[in-house]
């Protein structure tokens, strides 16, 4: 048996091809749109896969360190260490800065922590040049998307820092590019007033503030102890807020991004609706396009189910290579984002069923108007 | 055995309701028997081609009633909700303008209807190359439509009439657009069909000098048809 879709399609090849691969890219900038809220899924867990922690205890009655603020004094990390359970522990500063380059600033999200402590937040599968720190002053680690190279030096704050180690696809849970300077350094830079406020508050009799504050405790858990038991004792007895790894998981991709991936949701659903409303519109057209033949073949006897068979495959057809190319050009695109593109498979996938009911949905159109074309209109005119 | 193949009765075909309706047919009864080519002539607007197309299944007369060989197809209403089967098994149409799919090349657009009815593609495909042999474009039959002259399609259109066999066949002024030579070498061909394959042919043309190579003509006068013989043959044939 003749197979008219087929024939039709091979007949206007160049123009359905053209027609598929516009839709394409709208499914193509959909995949993209997933991929970005995949990207924020894997960014928000970079820095917390990599400090590979059991616990975080930060401010009481605070989401800290990443959530909310928090601030706590250096020696909580000692109190923490004693606790039975505690096999290890460390302070941590997190803050955003600015970092003057040539090309401007670069905003980047810097990890203060103690190069001679026990928690080494640097993955070594990460490093890709150079070091991680080893002194306690004015030394850098960058990640390779901040462009900087190693023994740049970076003024900031009163001092001048030189990079030592360069990091890759190392992120903050905002996406911004990571630095990791020395806890010593990191709290000059978040708690110390410069010597002109300092001389204003002194005038003002208020004592001068002391920088031996971090914004969190980090610890590791003996093995045999129960972390959650070991969270517990620390709630009850240090008045802190402490969460496990999976709850301060939970707090950066639920709760942190929660906004940003309904923000995306709803642009991809947008999408989704407009490329459904297109496709529907192109297998419109192009049955409209095919009136007369349409006519002709019911003229000549050709029944329905044959003419149908042709609008919904051409339809689906249109919709599977609409999506092969969208798959293709989201590949050619996704690495060309500032922020990390994440394509899955399942997330393909997902969309794949959406077009094919989509293509059926859109094909309904061409076929009412099959149905309602006129054997006797073919002669006419 | 009976010799009709085409039996109309009491035909009435009206447009429209009450204030705008047209009257086009009203009470045609004929004949047309196997093996026989009659012309049907009348004015533009007359009704032909609505006549036609209520004998081809395709518009819906008013009243009457009409058989299609020994099948009664309508009788105040359609006798069967198929009524493209009967176009597909029973009828070829022809027309002014080839009205070829354009995106079938010839041998498709041939074979598209046989191969509906159930024939097998074999089959078809060898019945086609006959009849496109017999017209002369056997070697058109994998060119598209488009790369064909309008004789060449128009031949190609009067082989798809005949690929599924048809006991009838409805020409709508087949030769309007062509010259005279080949106005004449298809009427001749229409003439030569019905008699080989015993089919009846109602051909409706405007062109008097293709009255005699017919067998009969029927006239619609006063929405009714009549039936006439055919004038001699004139000096140009
Ligand atoms: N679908 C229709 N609706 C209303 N009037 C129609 C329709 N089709 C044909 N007619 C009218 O029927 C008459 C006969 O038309 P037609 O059969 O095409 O004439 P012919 O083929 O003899 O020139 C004309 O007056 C035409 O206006
Ligand atoms: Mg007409």
């Amino acid at each position: 048996m003749i197979n008219l879709a087929q024939k039709e399609i091979a007949h206007t090849f160049g123009k359905f091809i053209v027609t598929a691969m516009g839709v394409g890219m709208l499914l193509g900038i959909v995949l993209i749109m997933i991929g970005v809220y995949r990207g924020m899924l894997v960014d928000a867990q970079a820095l917390l896969d990599d400090m590979d922690v059991d616990l975080w205890i930060v401010q009481e009655n605070t989401l800290g360190p990443f959530a909310e603020s928090s601030r706590i004094h250096e020696d909580m990390r000692d109190t923490i260490k004693v606790i039975d359970g505690i096999k290890e522990s460390a302070g941590f500063t997190f803050q955003n800065l600015q970092l003057p380059s040539k090309s401007g600033a670069v905003r980047v999200f810097a990890v203060g922590y103690d190069p001679y402590g026990d928690i080494n937040p640097i993955n070594p599968k990460r490093l890709i040049a150079g070091r991680v720190l080893q002194r306690d002053h004015y030394e850098m680690v960058v990640t390779d998307k901040t462009a900087f190279q190693l023994n740049d030096k970076i003024p900031l704050g009163r001092d001048i820092y030189t990079v030592v180690g360069i990091t890759h696809g190392t992120v903050s849970s905002g996406g911004d590019p990571l630095v990791y300077v020395s806890l010593k350094d990191a709290q000059e830079l978040q708690f110390l007033y410069s010597n002109a406020r300092t001389r204003n508050d002194r005038a003002r009799g208020i004592a001068s503030t002391n920088s031996h504050m971090i914004n969190t405790v980090v610890a590791r858990v003996r093995s045999g102890y129960d972390i959650d038991s070991v969270a517990n004792d620390i709630r009850r007895f240090k008045h802190k807020a402490v969460f496990t790894a999976t709850q301060e998981k939970t707090l950066l991709t639920k709760n942190l991004i929660k906004m940003a991936s309904k923000q995306i949701g709803m642009f991809t659903v947008i999408l989704v609706l407009v490329s459904t409303i297109i496709i529907a519109l192109i297998i419109y057209t192009m049955t409209l396009e095919k009136m007369k033949e349409i006519a002709i073949m019911k003229l000549i006897g050709i029944p329905n189910s044959m003419i149908v068979k042709m609008i919904v495959q051409e339809t689906l057809l249109m919709g599977v290579l609409a999506f092969i190319s969208g798959n293709i050009f989201a590949h050619l695109i996704y690495t060309k984002f500032p922020k990390r593109v994440v394509l899955e498979a399942p997330d393909a996938f997902m969309l794949f069923i959406v077009v094919v009911l989509a293509s059926i949905l859109a094909s309904f159109v061409g076929v009412k108007k099959v149905l309602s074309a006129d054997p006797a209109e073919a002669i006419g005119g | 055995m009976n010799r009709q193949s085409i039996k109309v009765e009491n035909l009435v075909k009206n447009f429209g309701k009450g204030d705008s309706l047209v009257e086009v047919i009203n009470g045609a009864s004929f004949e047309v028997n196997k093996g026989e080519l009659v012309a049907l002539i009348a004015p533009s607007g007359a009704g032909k081609t609505t006549l036609l197309m209520m004998i081809g299944c395709v518009e819906e007369p008013t009243s009457g009633t009409i058989w299609l060989g020994d099948e009664k197809v309508y009788e105040n209403r359609w006798l069967t909700k198929e009524t493209r089967k009967i176009r597909r098994e029973k009828i070829g149409f022809i027309f002014q303008a080839h009205y070829l799919i354009p995106f079938l090349n010839i041998l498709e657009n041939v074979t598209l209807v046989p191969q509906t009815n159930g024939v097998s593609k074999k089959e078809s495909e060898a019945f086609a190359r006959e009849l496109l042999d017999y017209f002369d474009i056997e070697d058109k039959a994998e060119s598209m439509p488009s790369s064909l002259s309008g004789g060449q399609n128009q031949r190609a259109a009067i082989a798809r009439a005949l690929a599924n066999k048809p006991q009838i066949i409805l020409a709508d002024e087949p030769t309007a657009a062509l010259d005279l030579k080949r106005s004449v070498d298809v009427v001749k061909m229409l003439k030569k069909i019905a008699l080989d394959q015993d089919v009846a042919i109602i051909m409706v043309t405007h062109d008097e000098a293709m009255l005699p190579l017919c067998d009969r003509i029927l006239k619609i006068e006063n929405k009714k048809v009549v039936s006439t013989e055919v004038p001699k043959k004139s000096h140009i044939l």
